[in-house]
């Protein structure tokens, strides 16, 4: 755990901080509302719905680490799996995203089950 | 870069807009079908969709988040020592958004009132010309105007 001391030693860029989880945000509110109209059009349904939810949005998450952060996190010396250079924790990276969308998901999920089904 | 994500979001909600399409005809008829077959047929069959349209859809969804992926802007660096000598080595070029622009937040080096201080005066030498200047009574004041200029 950083302490006061570290982000004085290396301070830490709040511009930075905010466009890159900006951005992330960004992208999982949009494919949330995506997999709700795929999972509307297979007819999942209960807990295979949100299965799919969460597969879905690990996926985009790994996908994502895959294009933007690690062409220049692994060259600069992290290890894989590591997004220190972009974002300053990993929870925020790897599990924000499935609060983030989930209310989206729903909404599309629900109104395309009802429009296939009709 | 911009056209290629583009493009594969495109084609990505064609596929998608084609499945859902399927899905929701393939559903429209089951339905038509059973209540024409209500009687014969006592426990109609479950509307499952059709693999086609299933595996439509996941390939749908899977290159509209190709697309959307591939659309993110750059991420930045939040350590300052990194983000300081990302600007310093590329400039703007380092900043540009997937349209291929500036980003608009984009502020620039962040030590350049460093470089655009102001140059060295010669203050003993202005100090020394404004001595003569008062000797002389302040008479000259053209020509030592003139040799401070010099």
């Amino acid at each position: 755990m950083p302490t006061e001391r570290d982000f004085q030693i290396s301070p830490v860029v709040q511009d930075s901080v905010v466009h890159n989880s900006r951005t992330l945000i960004n992208l999982q509110s949009l494919t949330a509302s995506l997999f709700g109209v795929g999972a509307g059009i297979l007819g999942l349904e209960s807990y295979y719905g949100f299965l799919f939810y969460i597969i879905c949005s690990v996926l985009t998450t790994l996908l994502f680490y895959v294009v933007r952060v690690a062409p220049t996190s692994i060259p600069s010396g992290k290890a894989a799996f590591d997004t220190s250079r972009y974002y300053r924790s990993p929870y925020e990276f790897w599990t924000g995203g499935l609060l983030n969308g989930l209310a989206g998901f729903i909404l599309t999920w629900t109104l395309f089950y009802g429009l296939v089904r009709a | 870069m911009t056209w290629i994500s583009k493009s594969i979001t495109v084609f990505g909600g064609l596929l998608l807009a084609h499945a859902c399409y399927s899905a929701q005809e393939h559903s429209a008829l089951q339905s038509l079908r059973a209540s024409t077959a209500a009687l014969t047929s006592p426990s109609p069959a479950v509307a499952t969709l059709p693999i086609d349209i299933a595996v439509e859809t996941v390939v749908a969804t899977l290159v509209i988040l190709l697309g959307l992926v591939l659309n993110t802007r750059p991420l930045r660096p939040i350590q300052w020592r990194v983000w300081a000598g990302k600007v310093e080595r590329e400039g703007e070029e380092g900043f540009i958004d997937s349209s291929g622009e500036v980003s608009r937040d984009y502020i620039g080096n962040p030590f350049r009132f460093l470089e655009t201080r102001p140059g060295f005066i010669d203050i003993r030498k202005q100090r020394k010309e404004f001595a003569d200047w008062v000797k002389n009574g302040g008479e000259r004041l053209g020509a030592s105007a003139g040799a401070g200029a010099q």
